[in-house]
């Protein structure tokens, strides 16, 4: 299942910096699209703001199939205090735009899977598919605005996963 | 060279595309799909002469053909089967309300409200038209080459149709979709233009003619084409004609395997109804998207390869790698 998710990962990835090459952040030295693995990262006292930040929930298992199905909840969360040039005030304007990259990173509803333990990544035989996400309410704490969305993405398991 | 291989669950779909071509209603004859030769389309741009319907959804079919046993001997017992009826019908709703979409989902004639005259008696399929435009040479089907003051007469935005004046003739008529019967002779100049699915809309507009945000179903008009301005469209609850097309319906799985739907011959089996779906499912009484519903009965053409007469072929491509048996 770990392959599904860095395909996954890895296909929101390459999709955002296409759609907004501007969206970076630097971490541990590096400037990289503005998305990142909350469980493959030190842990963070809070968020940083304006990027997307997976998290992955629930997961389920059907076996009864000629491949095994996985389905991994995954949430999406992100957060935005506006732009400093616009003192904050731009804030509803920055949540929107980051809610518009997310649906545009999530068409199409597929990707490849492949292994990023190889190097280079192998690609597998099977594709990575998920679900329309649903997006949760906007919270609103001081000057920050936050939102999260979930998706399930399905997989299937294949020979040596 | 070695391949791996997996074994493929049954297909996991999210939508059902629809694609239409149009029967030759005068020799009968059917566009048929070769899911081997074109079945890796891009989905967004079908083969010609298949046109997009878009997206749709509750796509339900049914066989309705019935077999009788052929019984033998005392008691009697089943020998073998025969196929005494050959039918089957189904059923969708159109995500898109389109020239196409509403022509295929309502039971008869569909026609384009032509922009009226001035002082025009009201009638409810379109009052008499305004006299319509004579295309010039070296127009095409994305680019009409009109006189000065005739492109005056259109902005952009403007609806066109484009096709013969009528003229007493009789039998199907509409190119290139056949969208009436004419059964008697009709006073009305401007009929095959109420009644063809040739029409586009106009994206610019300039003093030597109109170009079209898409081309023309029927390609670059032909001589004596005229083009009039359209409003909207209409059809009717009753009549005696039948729109037939041949359809083609397309499920993506998610391994990228396909599954094909080819129904040569369609006809409707129903007037023209709508679905009401509710937006938010939580608020029944608010807003609610419109769905065309259609409903269709499929006829049998004669397969060349072994003379059967059937009604649909189903296709399956399967995902790459995917075993077989």
């Amino acid at each position: 299942m770990q392959n599904a998710k860095d395909s996954f990962y890895m296909a929101l990835r390459t999709r955002l910096a296409a759609i907004n090459p501007e969206r970076t952040i630097l971490l541990r030295g590096t400037v990289r699209p503005g998305i990142l693995v909350e469980a493959a990262e030190a842990p963070f006292s809070q968020f940083p703001n304006d990027v997307y930040v997976l998290r992955w929930l629930g997961l389920g298992i059907d076996i009864d199939l000629g491949s095994t199905m996985a389905a991994e909840e995954c949430e999406i969360l992100y957060q935005t205090c506006g732009t400093q040039s616009f003192g904050g005030l731009d804030r509803g304007r920055s949540l929107d735009e980051m809610d518009r990259e997310l649906v545009a990173m999530f068409a199409p509803f597929y990707t490849p899977k492949l292994n990023y333990t190889a190097t280079p990544p192998t690609v597998m035989l099977t594709h990575v598919f998920w679900d329309e996400p649903g997006f949760g309410p906007i919270s609103v704490q001081r000057d920050r605005l936050s939102r999260s969305a979930k998706v399930m993405v399905y997989s299937y398991q294949e020979q040596g996963e | 060279m070695a391949a791996n291989w997996f074994s493929a669950p049954a297909p996991v779909a999210r939508r059902v595309r629809a694609y239409f071509a149009p029967v030759n209603r005068v020799a009968q004859t059917p566009v048929l799909f070769d899911a081997a030769e074109q079945g890796g389309f891009s989905l967004d741009r079908p083969p010609a002469p298949w046109i997009s319907l878009g997206w749709i959804q509750e796509f339900t079919r049914k066989s309705r053909s019935k077999t009788s046993p052929v019984l033998t001997g005392i008691p009697a017992a089943t020998l073998e089967q025969v196929r005494t009826t050959l039918e089957a019908e189904l059923s969708l709703q159109f995500l898109s309300w389109t020239k196409l979409t509403m022509a295929l989902a309502t039971g008869s004639q569909h026609m384009n409200l032509l922009v009226t005259a001035s002082g025009a008696v009201p009638s409810g399929d379109g009052a008499q038209a305004a006299v319509a435009v004579i295309p010039q040479s070296g127009s095409t089907a994305t680019s009409i080459v009109l006189t000065g003051a005739d492109a005056a007469k259109f902005v952009p935005g403007s609806i066109i149709a484009l096709d013969a004046d009528y003229s007493g003739q009789m039998g199907f008529v509409g190119a290139p979709v056949a969208g009436a019967y004419v059964r008697q002779a009709l006073a009305d100049v401007d009929y095959i233009r109420r009644v063809t699915f040739n029409v586009g809309l106009v994206s610019q507009v300039n003093s030597t003619g109109l170009t079209l945000a898409e081309p023309l179903p029927g390609g670059a008009p032909t001589a004596g084409d005229k083009l009039q301005a359209v409003t909207g469209f209409v059809d009717r609850d009753g009549g005696s004609f039948y729109q037939e097309w041949s359809a083609l319906f397309v499920m993506q799985g998610s391994q990228g395997e396909r599954i094909f739907f080819h129904y040569p011959r369609l006809q409707n089996m129903a007037g023209a109804e709508e679905a009401a779906i509710p937006l938010d499912g939580k608020n029944k009484n608010g807003q609610t998207r419109v769905l065309l519903k259609g409903q269709y009965l499929a006829l049998p053409v004669t397969d060349p390869l072994d003379g059967e007469r059937v009604l649909c072929y189903r296709s399956f491509l399967p995902a790459s790698n995917a075993l077989v048996q």
